[in-house]
């Protein structure tokens, strides 16, 4: 083997693959030439010192985003619009642009006031409506709230996951909205939702409630999905309880490997 | 959907299913590919953010163009073509605006030991500010084939060129990230 040939070789040694007549090859090269030697010894030394590089995991939005777009798509799909005509496409435009509902339009009333305000401020004076922003942002904060509770009780599988979408932009959920994201995680027939109503209650793990609802949400679960991501929220709880939890729901359910094995792990990495 | 059942599929079957109509599977292949996915864009951008923008940005696009799918190559190679020109396109939005080095964020991975985190965060940073400064293609067939563990026949099929091109690609790309981290922590790489 030439010099040429041994650099031809380096990315295949690199990664691993060369075979035995290969290797050898290599290996003899690298003994007799310094140059080359050092050249090998150098690219190993990056190739290695990558694997430092922690793999990385999401945010628990992603998934509740990717549920989201997967539901309204098949949502989407189901009621496509055939053969309409321009009056029709205008009139269904118009219905989808102004919802039905009172909540909902109560709501876009209520953010139409508040933009109208919030132009208010800048063309008067600034100290005279912080108060007004503040109070603002309340009212706006209680909407948000009282839609997503709303949304939450529709039959549409795709309002409901924009409802629990909207929980999560709430600065400080009351006890109604996280009372409504738990009744999802325990009854709502969509694993998309339930899974949702769990990155949903990851935000707002340190309420006494959810916690106490958290625990109680496993044994109702059939869905392994569901399970693993529920194992994995109530790990993140670190407390005695979460480990008793988890133990409970290995000896009395009937798993398969992978939730049994995350179970299992989940207990071991609990830490108080 | 109960995504337990449908363990025993491979990708193929299941973008097939996806593409005829059974969309409700690509569930399936988000809870399989998405964290791998989210780490090459990571690698590759280096924002987190942009990074889970566009792992949504490629399901999306995965629906939009699931009647395309022939099934004739691994699933991965589809998945990640579809990737690389979310991300091409990404750029061209972004039209430069910041370099990309300025764009990195702190890594966010697991804890390493106490006694050696600050040695070991203080590596990743130059790693990565490192690999800001490889072309797009380099890092890209660093990525694929030092992390995802990616054939260079797979990364060919990928990138539609030769296998020669690619191993030129990697042995050029490990050389110079050599070099760039060699200058920017004054001292060597061992």
């Amino acid at each position: 083997m030439n010099c040429q040939q041994f650099r031809a070789h380096i990315p295949d040694y690199l990664l691993g693959v060369l075979d035995p007549v290969e290797q050898e090859g290599i290996q003899e090269h690298a003994a007799a030439c310094p140059a080359c030697r050092a050249e090998l010894e150098s690219l190993s030394a990056v190739w290695t010192k990558l694997g430092v590089m922690p793999e990385e995991l999401p945010g628990e939005g992603l998934r509740t985003r990717f549920y989201s777009m997967l539901e309204a798509y098949k949502q989407g799909m189901e009621h496509a619009p055939r053969n309409l005509g321009w009056k029709s496409l205008l009139s269904g435009w118009w219905q989808k642009f102004w919802p039905q509902r009172p909540a909902l339009q109560f709501g876009i009333t209520l953010l139409l006031v508040a933009t109208a305000l919030t132009a208010g401020y800048f063309l008067r004076g600034e100290a005279a409506h912080r108060a007004d922003i503040a109070s603002l942002r309340r009212e706006v904060n209680g909407t948000r709230q009282m839609l997503a509770v709303s949304l939450l009780e529709q039959p549409a599988a795709s309002k409901r996951l924009y409802g629990v979408n909207l929980s999560t932009r709430t600065d400080s959920p009351n006890a109604e909205t996280l009372k409504a994201l738990l009744f999802a995680l325990e009854n709502d027939p969509s694993v998309n939702i339930r899974l949702a109503a769990v990155d949903a209650l990851y935000l707002f793990r340190n309420d006494p409630v959810v916690r106490e609802g958290i625990l109680n949400a496993l044994d109702g679960q059939e869905s392994p999905l569901v399970q693993i991501a529920l194992i994995d929220l109530i790990v993140s709880l670190r407390e005695e309880r979460a480990a008793a939890a988890l133990k409970h729901f290995i000896r009395s359910k009937d798993l398969i490997p992978d939730v049994r094995l995350r179970a299992e792990e989940g207990m071991q990495r609990i830490r108080f | 959907m109960n995504i337990g059942k449908h363990q025993a599929l491979t990708d193929t079957q299941v973008m097939e299913n996806v593409r005829d109509g059974k969309i409700e599977q690509l569930a399936i292949l988000f809870e399989r590919h998405h964290v791998p996915l989210f780490n090459f864009l990571v690698r590759l951008t280096g924002s987190r953010q942009v990074s889970e923008d566009l792992v949504q940005e490629i399901f999306c696009r995965i629906l939009k163009y699931r009647h395309s799918y022939r099934g004739t190559s691994k699933f991965t190679t589809w998945l990640f073509q579809i990737a690389r020109n979310a991300h091409i396109d990404h750029l061209r939005k972004q039209k430069s605006t910041y370099p990309l080095e300025e764009q990195w964020e702190e890594p966010t991975g697991p804890d390493p030991a106490p006694e050696n985190e600050f040695e070991t965060g203080a590596e990743i940073a130059l790693l990565q500010q490192a690999m800001s400064r490889l072309s797009v293609k380099k890092r890209e067939v660093l990525i694929l084939s030092r992390f995802h563990g990616m054939k260079y026949r797979e990364i060919a099929d990928l990138m539609g060129c030769q296998i020669g091109t690619v191993k030129a690609h990697v042995h050029r790309a490990v050389k110079e990230l050599g070099r760039i981290y060699f200058e920017i922590s004054g001292g060597s790489i061992s």
